[in-house]
């Protein structure tokens, strides 16, 4: 078919269209929780972090106590729970040292880094372990607490737990 | 309840492909499925499919699978995709399998697909890392390899196992995938190569990790009531085992074995009737090479503590009495994600049809697919036969 309006024709000019130069990525993307009470139904577990104590909760109809802290028993489904304190020091149980495959969130300048399950005795949790080297550790070894602050993307005042060799000096 | 029957497999080459989509590497796939049934079938005889698929890249589209079956045809036809991470095509496997012997379909298609090259590294890394604990593991600055090197480090320290020997895994899976025409690292490497790669997460360095891939696989699953039609050498599908588990490996009894591994093997050798000395070959989930020391004892191929000696015999090599991964496994074929179970069915198929080339091993009867997911929150077993008589 002929057509007078060919629009493939070079001489006429184009509309241009655009889009957003960044895109804002999605919240998922942040590395560490919100953890005020507006954000999360475990905000008491920041809260006593924020106040120095390592807590989790335990179920009060079946005792089991649980690691992440939960708002339901996963044993009995019970959802009577209380927040009870976690020992300051612990087992490495196993470890690693990361030197690379960092994920979005993590960056090159964090490398090499400890990271292992540590032992508290009631709760096994994944943990960073700063102040460590793989090659000066073993399984067993003791480790303890260390709460750090973390500096952005928001604003809100966050804090996360990690570990550090006990060593004789941790005491 | 009847039984169900591989009668067709295929895949697309694994690698890196940025003038292909997941739908083109699908079609690639379902193709070659096609072709590779003795007598032939028509997409028109399908009744209904399964796809596996991840979505790295935050390629999470809804409906990707009804995406990719309209691709090649199937239009029309129900269409489900399975997500279980690493092991979703495997998990797909079992879908169709079920659907066939609860005698809602004849003929089923199960697949995968993965596009994981058309983002950067460290994106692709945190797709990666949502298949594992995302919270707590990752707040810990956990990566994937480092949780299977946190594996590792225990199975070290509790059975003697070394990094040679996490090396001999490398250095064999390359040396099959070297003679499989798909493999994405279809070269072979020495055992000083293998020792002597950079560190990723110590223990394990680079040698000892799987790399990320595109790539999309196929099986087609009948019934028995319509094998007859489709091949006159059936393979059976004797048994099917899966599980599941925590998330999180902090959350687990026990980090020198993969409970959803050793339960989805004990239920596949029960429904077989078979034991892991009945084998004649396998194809186990070797994202890292601790896991496949782990699949050894996993899946009952050596007694706890003793994958580290048996890696070390050869008796896992090709012409050994268990060959494993003749395809190259995840390490040198290849892994993309949702692909990756079809795809070790795909070389159980060749195995069994006598067309695996130069990787073939001698006269096989019997072969076993072991696909998991994640650090093993879920995992399934699959075990094939190739049968004289249908017994319908």
């Amino acid at each position: 078919m002929t057509d007078t309006t060919d629009p493939t024709d070079g001489d006429a000019e184009r509309e241009r269209v655009s889009v957003p130069s960044k895109v804002e990525l999605p919240r998922l993307l942040d590395f560490y929780e919100l953890q005020t009470e507006d954000q999360t139904q475990i905000h008491e577990f920041y809260d006593n972090l924020r106040d120095g104590r390592l807590t989790t909760t335990q179920c009060c109809d079946c005792d089991e106590i649980h690691f992440p802290p939960r708002i339901v028993c996963p044993e009995c489904t019970g959802d009577d729970l209380e927040y009870v304190d976690l020992p300051d020091e612990g087992e490495l149980f196993a470890f690693s040292e990361v030197r690379d495959g960092l994920p979005l969130g993590l960056s090159e300048h964090d490398v090499p880094y400890v990271v292992a399950v540590v032992d508290l005795g009631p709760v096994r949790l994944s943990g960073w372990i700063d102040n460590a080297a793989y090659s000066d550790l073993e399984i067993g070894d003791a480790v303890s607490l260390k709460i750090v602050e973390i500096d952005g993307p928001t604003d809100e005042e966050r804090v996360f737990y990690r570990f550090e060799p006990a060593d004789g000096d941790a005491k | 309840m009847r039984d169900a029957y591989l009668v067709g497999a295929g895949q697309s080459d694994y690698g890196a492909f940025p003038e292909e989509s997941y739908r083109s590497l699908f079609r690639t796939a379902f193709e070659a499925a096609t072709e590779s049934v003795p007598n032939g079938i028509d997409g028109e005889e399908i009744d209904e499919a399964f796809v596996g698929h991840l979505g790295v890249g935050g390629r999470q589209l809804g409906l990707s699978g009804p995406a990719v079956t309209e691709h090649v045809g199937l239009g029309g036809v129900p269409c489900t995709r399975v997500e279980n991470a690493c092991a979703a095509s495997g998990f797909a496997v079992r879908q169709a399998v079920q659907a066939v012997k609860s005698g809602m379909a004849d003929v089923v298609l199960a697949g995968g697909f993965e596009v994981m090259s058309d983002t950067s590294s460290d994106a692709t890394k945190y797709w990666l890392g949502v298949s594992g604990e995302t919270e707590w593991e990752r707040l810990s600055g956990t990566t994937f390899s480092g949780v299977y090197a946190q594996m590792a480090s225990v199975h070290m320290e509790r059975y003697g196992t070394t990094r040679e020997q996490l090396s001999r895994v490398a250095v064999k899976n390359h040396a099959n995938g070297a003679k499989n025409p798909h493999a994405q690292l279809g070269f072979e490497c020495s055992l000083e190569d293998a020792e002597s790669a950079p560190v990723v997460a110590d223990p394990l360095n680079l040698y000892h990790c799987c790399p990320t891939s595109d790539g999309a696989a196929c099986a087609l699953i009948v019934s028995e009531d319509v094998v007859e039609k489709y091949t006159s050498d059936p393979i059976r599908i004797a048994g099917v085992g899966a599980g599941s588990d925590n998330v999180g490996l902090f959350q687990r009894d026990t980090y020198t074995g993969v409970p959803a591994s050793q339960r989805a093997g004990e239920q596949a050798y029960e429904m077989a009737g078979v034991e892991p000395d009945d084998l004649d070959f396998a194809e186990v989930h070797d994202c890292f090479a601790i896991a496949e020391l782990l699949a050894y004892e996993d899946l009952g191929f050596c007694e706890r503590g003793e994958a580290g000696d048996l890696i070390e015999s050869g008796e896992t090599e090709l012409g050994g009495g268990l060959p494993v991964n003749t395809s190259g496994g995840l390490k040198s074929k290849g892994h993309p994600i949702g692909a990756t179970g079809a795809g070790q069915i795909v070389e159980a198929f060749k195995q069994l049809s006598g067309k695996a080339g130069d990787r073939q091993v001698e006269n096989p009867t019997r072969g076993l697919t072991h696909n998991v997911g994640g650090s093993g929150g879920a995992a399934v077993v699959h075990v094939f036969e190739k049968v004289q008589e249908v017994s319908a």
